[in-house]
C-alpha cells in the first residue's frame, strides 16, 4: 500500500489554499536563510582575505635545526638585536642532508612549492650608512612560486637572471644604492667584499623590503662559507589551513629538526579569527533557531486552522502517520523553497555589498559551509513540522463531527 | 436467517474522567447483511453515541462489537482507521467535503488514501456515482462551490466509493429542506437495493422510518423500541 501521493497531494493542496501565509513563512525562511549566507560570505570573504594578505607572500611551513629556529625568531627585531644573531649563528646548525629532504617533501602531493633556502646576517655599508641585513639565498626561479619577485621589480632589469643581486626597496632608498651601483657587504667572520646590485624589488612587506638582499642558493652559500649546506627550507602548501597539520606530521617524521607553520607564528590572529568565527556561528545558530520557531508555528496554526478536514480525513480512514507526515512534507516544501530563495537572496546581498562598498576582496561561499546551511536549514523545516504533527495525531474526528 | 453483520455485546459508554455519566447501558444489537434500519430518539439519548461505536470511530466503555465477526476491540488504531476506510461509509448531517479538492477528487479520497493512483476504473466508477447522485456537471467545481443539496449528495457518492458494505448515516437530512430530504432518502433507499449496502440512519423524521426494513428508538441510552416493518432479515 502506497500512500505517499496523497499525502503529497495533500500538502500540495493545503500549502496553495493559503498563498499569503506560505508566501510569508517562505518568506521569512528565506531571510533568515540569506542573513545565514552573507554573514558567512562576509565573515569567510574577509578572513581568507586576511588570511592570504598573511601567508600569500610568505612560507606556509619552515623547516630549520633548532639552533637556527632560535636566531630565526631573533631577526624579526630591531638592528641591535640582530648583531645577537651574528653571535649565535655560530651555533647554528645547517642542514647537510638537504636534497633528499628536499626530495622526499616535494614528493608529498599536499605541498606546492620547496624551496631550500641559504640565510646569513649581515651589514651593508654605502658611503657613510650602515644597515643590518639579511642575506636570503635560493632559487630565484623557484622562489618566485612564494614570493614573487621577478614581477615585483622596481628598478633594474625586469628579466631577473640566475645569479642576479637584489635589494629590498626601503633598504636601496635607506642607503641611497640604486641598481647597478655597487655596496660594500660584510658578513659575519667573513671578509668585507663588493657586490653588485642588479634591481630593487618591492615585495609589499616593510620587514623584507627593510632588510632582504636577494641572491642565488650557491653564491649565497659561497659568500656565508656554508659549502653545500643550507640554513631553511621554506614550503607553500596548496591548503594554507592544513599547514598546522602537515607542519606536525613532517614534524614527527624529522624528530632532528623544527617544522614550524605559519599558524604557531601567527597565533593570535588565529585566535582572533576563530572567535570571529564562533561569533558568526552563535548569531546563525540564533537565525535558524527563529527560522525554527516561525515555521513551527505557522505549520502549527495551520494545523489548528485544519482541523477540521483532518477529522473528516481520520474518519474516513487516514491513519495518524500520515497526517503527520502531510505536515513534514509541508515543512519540508517550506523550507526547501524558503532555502532556495534565500540562498539566492544573500548571493545577491552579498554581491551587492561588495559592489557598493568598494571592498577589495570577494565575499566567499565555501561548499561545505553552503552544504551545513542547506542541510541545516531543510533539517530545522522538517524539525519544525514536529509539533504540529503531534498537534494533528491529538484530533479526535468524532469532536469534529459532533461540533459540525 | 440472513447474514448478521453486525453484533454488539453489552456495549456501554461512559463520558468524563473524574464523575463518569454512563450514556450507553449494555446494548445488544444485530444487523442483518443489506438492512436498512432508521434509529430515531430524543436529541442526548445517545443515537450518535451508538452510532460512532458501531462505526469503530469510538470505542465502548464495556462490551464488544463484532463486525462480519472481528472483533473492533481487537483491533489497534490504525486497523480502525482500515476498517473504517474499506468497510464503512459514513454521511454525516454536514457534508464534511475538503473544500481544497473538486466535488470529484472529494469522491475520490476514501480511495486515494489507501491505494497508490487513481486509474481509469476507479475514476470511472467515481463518475458513474456523481451521475446517480445527479451531480455529474459539477464534478470539476470546488468542493465549497456548490450547493448545500449537492454538497451532500456528493458526500453520498464519496462514502459508496470504496464498496463499503455497511453505511452509517447520522442525520443526513438534518440540514436538507422536504424536497432534498426526499431526495436524499430515496437515494440511500435505491442504493440499499441496488448495492445491498446495510444502512443505518439516525433521523427525527418518524415518517421515514415507516418507510424502513426496521426502525429503532432510543431513550436515555437505552433501545426503547425495535420494530421489523419487513421480514427481509427474519426470513
Ligand atoms: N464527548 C462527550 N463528553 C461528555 N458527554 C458527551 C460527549 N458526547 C456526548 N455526550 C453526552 O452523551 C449523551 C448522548 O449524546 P449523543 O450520542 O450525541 O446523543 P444523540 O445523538 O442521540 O443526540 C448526551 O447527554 C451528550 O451530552
Ligand atoms: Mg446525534
Amino acid at each position: 500500500m502506497n500512500t505517499i501521493s496523497f499525502e503529497w497531494l495533500l500538502a500540495r493542496r493545503f500549502l496553495t489554499e493559503n498563498k499569503g501565509q506560505t508566501s510569508i513563512i517562505v518568506l521569512g525562511i528565506a531571510i533568515g536563510v540569506a542573513v545565514m549566507v552573507f554573514l558567512t560570505a562576509l565573515i569567510d570573504g574577509l578572513q581568507a582575505n586576511l588570511i592570504q594578505n598573511t601567508v600569500g607572500r610568505s612560507p606556509h611551513i619552515v623547516i630549520s635545526s633548532e639552533e637556527n629556529a632560535a636566531a630565526d625568531a631573533l631577526k624579526t627585531f630591531d638592528g641591535e638585536k640582530v648583531l645577537l644573531i651574528d653571535a649565535s649563528q655560530k651555533t647554528m646548525r645547517p642542514i647537510v642532508e638537504w636534497r633528499s629532504l628536499t626530495n622526499s617533501l616535494t614528493g608529498d602531493s599536499r605541498i606546492e612549492t620547496v624551496l631550500p633556502v641559504v640565510e646569513g646576517a649581515g651589514l651593508i655599508r654605502h658611503g657613510q650608512v650602515n644597515r643590518s641585513i639579511l642575506l636570503k639565498g635560493f632559487d630565484i626561479r623557484n622562489g618566485d612560486r612564494i614570493y614573487d619577485i621577478s614581477d615585483s621589480i622596481i628598478a633594474g632589469s625586469q628579466n631577473v637572471q640566475e645569479g642576479a643581486v637584489l635589494l629590498g626597496k626601503d633598504l636601496a632608498a635607506d642607503l641611497g644604492v640604486s641598481a647597478g651601483e655597487p655596496i660594500q657587504l660584510e658578513l659575519s667572520g667573513r671578509e668585507p667584499l663588493t657586490v653588485m646590485i642588479d634591481g630593487v624589488f618591492d615585495l609589499g612587506v616593510s620587514s623584507i623590503n627593510q632588510r632582504w638582499l636577494i641572491m642565488d642558493q650557491r653564491k649565497a652559500a659561497a659568500l656565508l662559507g656554508k659549502g653545500d649546506r643550507i640554513s631553511t627550507i621554506e614550503m607553500q602548501v596548496y591548503d594554507v589551513l592544513e599547514a598546522e597539520n602537515l607542519a606536525r606530521e613532517w614534524g614527527t617524521r624529522l624528530p632532528d629538526y623544527q617544522v614550524k607553520s605559519w599558524q604557531e607564528s601567527n597565533a593570535s590572529l588565529l585566535a582572533a579569527l576563530r572567535s570571529q568565527s564562533s561569533s558568526s556561528y552563535t548569531i546563525q545558530v540564533f537565525v535558524l533557531l527563529a527560522v525554527i520557531l516561525g515555521m513551527a508555528s505557522v505549520l502549527a496554526i495551520s494545523a489548528v486552522q485544519k482541523s477540521k478536514q483532518i477529522g473528516i480525513l481520520k474518519a474516513i480512514g487516514i491513519r495518524t502517520g500520515s497526517v503527520s507526515r502531510v505536515f513534514l512534507y509541508q515543512g519540508l516544501v517550506l523550507g526547501v523553497a524558503g532555502t532556495g530563495l534565500g540562498f539566492t537572496m544573500g548571493l545577491l546581498m552579498s554581491q551587492l555589498f561588495v559592489v557598493l562598498a568598494e571592498q577589495e576582496y570577494t565575499l566567499l561561499v565555501k561548499p561545505a559551509t553552503a552544504a551545513i546551511i542547506i542541510s541545516a536549514t531543510v533539517l530545522a523545516s522538517a524539525l519544525s513540522a514536529y509539533l504540529p504533527a503531534r498537534q494533528v495525531s491529538k484530533i479526535d474526528p468524532i469532536e469534529v463531527i459532533r461540533n459540525g | 436467517m440472513a447474514d448478521v453483520l453486525i453484533r454488539t455485546a453489552g456495549i456501554t459508554k461512559d463520558y468524563g474522567n473524574k464523575v463518569k455519566t454512563r450514556v450507553l447501558f449494555g446494548i445488544d444489537l444485530e444487523f442483518c447483511a443489506g438492512e436498512f434500519t432508521v434509529m430515531l430518539g430524543a436529541s442526548g439519548s445517545g443515537k450518535s453515541t451508538l452510532l460512532n461505536i458501531l462505526g469503530a470511530l469510538d470505542r465502548s466503555t464495556e462490551g464488544d462489537v463484532f463486525v462480519n465477526n472481528t472483533n473492533l476491540n481487537s483491533l489497534d488504531d490504525d486497523g480502525l482507521a482500515l476498517f473504517r476506510n474499506q468497510t464503512m461509509g459514513f454521511i454525516f448531517q454536514s457534508h464534511f467535503l475538503l473544500p481544497q479538492f473538486t466535488v470529484l477528487e472529494n469522491v475520490l479520497i476514501p480511495h486515494m488514501i489507501y491505494a497508490d493512483r487513481v486509474n481509469p476504473t476507479i475514476e470511472k466508477r467515481a463518475l458513474e456515482l456523481l451521475d446517480m447522485v445527479g451531480i455529474s456537471h459539477r464534478r470539476d467545481n470546488r468542493a465549497n462551490a456548490i450547493s448545500g443539496g449537492e454538497q451532500q449528495r456528493a458526500a453520498i457518492a464519496r462514502a459508496l466509493i470504496n464498496r463499503p458494505r455497511i453505511i452509517l448515516a447520522d442525520e443526513p437530512t438534518g440540514n436538507l429542506d422536504t424536497a432534498n430530504t426526499e431526495k436524499v432518502f430515496s437515494l440511500l433507499q435505491s442504493i440499499n437495493r441496488e448495492f445491498k449496502t446495510t444502512f443505518i440512519m439516525v433521523t427525527h423524521n418518524s415518517e421515514l422510518a415507516q418507510r424502513s426494513d426496521r426502525y429503532l428508538v432510543m431513550s436515555d441510552g437505552r433501545i426503547l423500541e425495535d420494530k421489523y416493518l419487513n421480514v427481509k432479515c427474519l426470513e
